[in-house]
Formats: C-alpha cells, structure tokens, sequence
C-alpha cells in the first residue's frame, strides 16, 4: 500500500530538483548573451529617427532641394553626414519628398537641368518624372525613394528612404 | 564612390559606368606654426569638399584617397610624381582630376597631364555654420559645372 501511495520516487524528486535548479542557472546564463546578441536588430528601430527640415509654408509646387545634417558615428569616428530631398506638393496639395539618389548608381539627381519638369541625373543621363517615376529606357530601373515623412507643428519632419515598386 | 570596401565592391561590378577620378592634393609643412595651422585648414576644407563632391557623383567619380606631400619642397619632383599617378590612373579613369588650393601646382599647370581644379585658398571655420555650407555649396556648383563640362 504504502509503495502505491509514493507516487513521486527519490530518483524522480533528485531529477526534478536537478533539472528546474540546472534549467535555471542556464536559463541566468543564457539570457544576456541572447539580449547581447540579439541587441543590433532592436537598436535598428531607432534609426528611422525623423528631422526637421523645413517649415511647411515654404513648400512651392515646384520641387526645391533642401538638405540637414544628422551626426553619424560609426564606432569610434563621429562625422557629419548631410541628406537631400527635393520636396514639392502635387495638385491634390500632398507633400511629395522625394529622395535624390539617383537608382542607377546613386548620383545626385537635379530638377529640370536637363528637361524641364523632370528630374536628371548628370552622371549617365538618367531622367524621371516629377512623381519621381523613371523615365523608361534611360539607365534607372526604378522610381526615387520617398521619404518616410511627417508634419508636426508646421514643420515637416523626414526619415528614412523607402523604396518604391518597379515600374 | 570612395576608396572603401563597399564602394569598390559596387566599382567593380559597374566599372564601365565609372570614368573619372578625382584626387585631392594637400600640402604639409612643420616649419612655422602660422603657415602649419592654415595648411591644416586647407586640408580639413579640401576633405569637406571633395567628400561632398563625391556624394553628387557617386555613380561617375571615384574619389581617391588625399594624395599629401612637403609645401614647396622640389615641386618639379612632385610634378614628374603626379604624372606617373595620372599615367597609371589612366588606364582605369578617362579623366582624372586634381583638387587643390595649393598655388604651386596652378603655376605649373602646363606641365600637368590632368586636369587641375584649383581653388583659391579659404580658410573655413571647424565648426560648420550656415556660411560654411553655403560656401561649400557654391564651391561645389562650380566644380561641378567644370566637371560635367569634360564629361560632355
């Protein structure tokens, strides 16, 4: 009767005892080096970090380029990185900014130098739109990025370029 | 593109598309302290610049890295030196140029087989404000003008 009773043996209670205490301290040591490795994917957020870059009232329909500083620091060595965009408003008064680097080779594109109402890019002949769609059969295969943006009190604040579809 | 791992990987993959070469001189001299700090100067203006040059043509201009030698010390040596670069440049760039504000070289202009930019020295302030951009701007314009003017 009594060995019907003694569901739990003294071998099972020592492994149970040994594998919660074991998983523990595992689980203490583990813990900072997955935190430590893992740590690069959660700082990448971030980096879509906005700036002021100009007031909102200063936004004509024509494109004009406007450019701001981040400080960059890449381990040891702290420089200052200047941006672009060119930004205008369309017909429905939406902010279009549009980012400057050219999607051949990442040159820097210029507003109607070449064509007017067209964006070209001095380094091999690649033109877009105003919508910053590329022109086709010149060497871009894709439309400019836009920025990621945002208006807060008047002001218009942009992030990181995001990539369009192909056309 | 620069003279950096990530870049030269893109130059090698698009090479053809990859014509120019810009290379920035800057002198250096100990002697006398006056002259040493606003050769610094010089340096720290001609790297800003180049750097921003280079961010306008990435796709076209290989920006090398600073070529620096002696203020004034045997210029011919350094002129017959400069040749060979530009020689050897040239069978990977079609044009190469020379950034500089070192007025010797723009006195033996004739004797160079590239194409010098000279600009006459200005001494920018450490800290950028708003005037230093808008000089690196219109510094920039200009060379820029210059340079596309070879490329046509």
């Amino acid at each position: 009767m009594s060995e019907k009773k003694q569901q739990v043996s003294r071998r099972q209670f020592l492994n149970y005892t040994l594998t919660g205490v074991g998983g523990f301290m595992a689980a203490s040591m583990l813990a900072p080096m997955v935190r430590f490795a893992i740590d690069p994917v959660l700082k990448a957020s971030s980096a879509s970090e906005m700036h002021a870059v100009v007031e909102v009232s200063e936004i004509t329909k024509e494109p004009q380029r406007f450019d701001w500083t981040v400080e960059q620091v890449d381990a040891w060595y702290t420089s200052d990185v200047t941006h672009s965009a060119w930004v205008y408003k369309n017909e429905k008064d939406e902010i279009i900014p549009l980012s400057p680097v050219c999607k051949h080779l990442g040159c820097q594109v210029n507003w109607a130098t070449n064509e007017p109402d067209e964006f070209y890019c001095p380094c091999h002949g690649g033109r877009y739109y105003k919508s910053g769609e590329n022109v086709p059969n010149t060497p871009p295969n894709a439309p400019l990025d836009l920025y990621e943006f945002e208006v807060r009190d008047g002001t218009l604040f942009l992030g990181q370029p995001v990539p369009r579809q192909e056309v | 593109m620069k003279w950096d791992k990530d870049d030269l990987k893109v130059y090698y993959k698009s090479k053809e598309y990859v014509d120019t070469v810009c290379i920035p001189l800057a002198p250096i001299s100990y002697e006398k302290e006056e002259e040493a700090v606003k050769l610094s100067n010089q340096y720290q203006s001609l790297q800003l610049l180049s750097t921003e040059l280079e961010r306008n043509y990435v796709g076209r201009m290989m920006l090398s890295p600073l070529y620096t030698y002696k203020k004034d010390k045997n210029m011919e040596m350094e002129i017959k030196r400069m040749n060979q670069w530009i020689h050897d440049f040239q069978a990977d760039f079609k044009h190469v140029f020379l950034l500089t504000f070192d007025v010797n070289w723009r006195k033996q202009e004739k004797d160079l087989d590239g194409q010098l930019i000279w600009l006459p020295g200005t001494s920018i302030e450490a800290q950028p404000t708003e005037l230093t951009k808008k000089w690196i701007q219109e510094q920039i314009s200009q060379i820029s003008e210059l340079i596309q003017s070879y490329w046509d």
